[in-house]
């Protein structure tokens, strides 16, 4: 029997209502993704990959259609119960970093824990900067760092709580190349080590770091296909743009 | 629960300290609206005792008779400001007063008047204030002698030329010399000293230590070349009956007044727990009054933490977005900010206690020696309470609103304020 999805999306809609203009986002997705799998969303600007992964990664609920985690409809949990999946599930990687300002690599990194019910002592915050090679950071105030070093900060922290799963979106947009690639080859690897891994990009070239690609354009599924030449972020030089 | 405290607390701090002169400033306000309250209500009750104080000067049971302008009201301007300005009431009589006594319920009187003179012994003079009262004065009022006796009843008759100082006026005019036998001049005549009081305070604006006291008929005839009085005080044998017998008075004096109107009344008789309610009505205005003061500054302290919480909830919108993104509750985020609130308030209202408690022993040290007023330090473990009760209350309440506002962020809106 085949194993139950990670994540089962069923006609899932969402729109947004600005007084009274409505703006639909998504229209009737399906999807389903298996635990360990690297998957990259793709599609232009405006075209909902955001919103999807938002909608994947408990930040926002759908105007319609089910969503099943683990065999689990999460539709109708409550704010604070999605709060507890977020914590406890998900690990999350933005564009703009989004580290605490004024605040050590250490506590960035710790920020998980303090909302957590899993008995992980201040052992795993270590392990997790180790993880992403700024041990020797670990004191040093977020904005004291490049932005390469801000967003491997935010893979540490997207780690400290052993996520089931990892949410990234853009992670690469903000970085130089060489940056991009180290970023990309963290991913790789923690996909490697079993980790499942959605990718939001724009960009072609970055989703072909994973191993199999949903396009969506205006909100709706285009494409869903496996990589059949997964680029590996370790062999290149850069990553070009 | 410990732990869930300690996590607010830590989070809290952490928040406090990135903003430290922020959170300094309001500690400041709350500080400063905390020590207002202990001031105000510490000076409060020092106002009620020290007036209460002036007034149980003459004892706290009598019944008093005093003259007053027909037509006027007691405490009005006509009546007070026409005594001073000449008008003369010559109805009171000691006859009044014998009459008084007669009451079932009174056992005994005095009867006076005041005057103001010189009096000096040697080279020293003094303008003083000159109580002519009867003899039964040293039994009926608290006042005790400390020195020598009071003048007795056969000397009032016989106009004998005595006289008992007060604590004070005895100092300035004899300093540490015996007065007892001594000469003094009051005005033009020689009176010769027999006793001292004891030191009793002041009533007023002028302090009963610098009183001196003559036989009434003494001071009527050889003074004021007069026969009437200005008040009889009228002792009862039960207090509690003091405002019945108080108004048995009236219907007594209006008689032997002939007076048919009451408005044309040339007297008004008050008791001692009429003008104690009195007083208590007025210390009771003055309380509030002084207790909206402080609550006003406690509301100022309090709007100054809102105001913070809400430029805190409106800059770190970003920051609670990140807080909920990463599994953060709504209690969590409501727990952290009421902790802030409540750390200011709590930091402002121990400050505030010391504050108010060291500024209410500053105003009292300074009104005892440089003013000599009776003004006591009150430390009213009841204030405190109330003032640290009323400071956790402000924080709450205050820091509730912007904490539920950021509590009920959608982290997604939240972290697009980035």
């Amino acid at each position: 029997m085949a194993e139950k999805p990670l994540i089962k999306l069923i006609n899932i809609c969402k729109e947004y209502a600005n007084e009274e203009v409505v703006t639909k986002v998504l229209f009737d997705i399906n999807l389903e993704l298996q635990k360990g799998e690297f998957v990259a969303i793709m599609g232009p600007s405006g075209s909902g990959k955001s919103t999807l992964m938002h909608i994947m990664g408990f930040l926002e609920k759908p105007t319609s259609g089910e969503y099943y985690y683990k065999g689990k409809k999460i539709s109708d949990l409550t704010e604070d119960e999605l709060a507890g999946i977020r914590n406890q599930e998900v690990g999350f990687i933005f564009q703009a970093f989004n580290l605490l300002q004024r605040t050590s690599v250490y506590d960035n990194v710790r920020l998980p824990l303090v909302y957590s019910d899993k008995n992980i002592g201040d052992e795993a915050v270590e392990k997790a900067i180790k993880s992403v090679g700024l041990y020797h950071r670990k004191d040093n105030l977020s904005n004291q760092l490049s932005g390469g070093e801000k967003q491997r900060v935010a893979i540490a922290r997207s780690l400290v709580n052993q996520p089931e799963i990892i949410f990234a979106d853009e992670p690469t947009g903000n970085l130089d190349s060489k940056s991009g690639k180290q970023i990309m080859e963290i991913l790789q690897s923690l996909n490697e080590e079993g980790k499942t891994i959605v990718l939001v990009t724009h960009e072609k070239y970055t989703a072909e770091h994973a191993r199999r690609i949903i396009k969506i354009i205006d909100g709706k599924i285009v494409d869903d296909f496996k990589v059949k030449h997964q680029l590996l972020a370790k062999n290149e030089n850069d990553l070009t743009k | 629960m410990f732990k869930t405290f300690k996590k607010n607390f830590n989070l809290a701090s952490e928040a406090l300290w990135r903003h430290k002169l922020r959170a300094v400033l309001t500690v400041l306000g709350v500080t400063v609206g905390i020590a207002v309250v202990i001031v105000v209500l510490s000076a409060g009750q020092a106002i009620k005792d020290f007036i209460t104080g002036q007034m149980t000067v003459f004892g706290t049971d009598w019944i008093e008779v005093e003259i007053k302008v027909p037509s006027t009201a007691h405490t009005s301007i006509e009546n007070v400001g026409g005594l001073a300005q000449g008008i003369s009431i010559t109805t009171l009589k000691i006859s009044d007063a014998e009459e008084i006594k007669k009451h079932p319920n009174i056992r005994d009187y005095y009867a006076g008047n005041v005057a103001q003179e010189v009096a000096s012994y040697k080279e020293k003079n003094k303008i003083t204030m000159l109580f002519g009262v009867s003899a039964s004065f040293i039994d009926i009022d608290p006042g005790e002698i400390m020195q020598g006796r009071f003048y007795t009843e056969a000397e009032e008759k016989g106009l004998a030329k005595v006289a008992v100082l007060g604590s004070g006026i005895k100092e300035t005019l004899f300093g540490d010399e015996d007065p007892i036998n001594k000469s003094i001049r009051i005005g033009r005549q020689n009176f010769r000293v027999v006793g001292v009081m004891a030191e009793k305070g002041s009533a007023g604006f002028f302090s009963m230590d610098d009183v001196i006291f003559l036989p009434n008929v003494t001071m009527q005839k050889l003074i004021l070349g007069i026969d009437h009085l200005t008040f009889i005080f009228a002792q009862p044998y039960d207090n509690s009956l003091a405002r019945q017998t108080a108004e048995d008075i009236t219907l007594i004096m209006r008689e032997s007044h002939d007076i048919t109107d009451p408005t044309k009344d040339d007297f008004i008789v008050m008791s001692s727990q009429e003008a104690l309610e009195l007083l208590d009505t007025v210390t009771g205005v003055i309380t509030i009054l002084l207790f909206a003061i402080a609550l006003i500054s406690l509301l100022v302290g309090g709007i100054g933490i809102m105001n913070v919480m809400y430029v805190s909830v409106s800059e770190r919108t970003f920051e609670i977005g990140l807080r909920k993104a990463l599994g953060a509750k709504y209690s969590d985020i409501l727990n952290q900010f009421l902790t802030e609130a409540i750390i200011i308030t709590i930091w402002g209202g121990v400050l505030g206690i010391a504050l108010g408690v060291s500024l209410s022993f500053l105003i009292s040290y300074v009104a005892i020696n440089y003013y000599g007023f009776n003004w006591q330090f009150y430390l009213s473990l009841t204030y405190i309470a109330l003032a640290a009760g009323m400071s956790i209350a402000a924080g709450l309440i205050a820091g509730l609103y912007p904490a539920r506002q950021a509590a009920s962020l959608d982290p997604m809106v939240a972290l697009r304020k980035e």
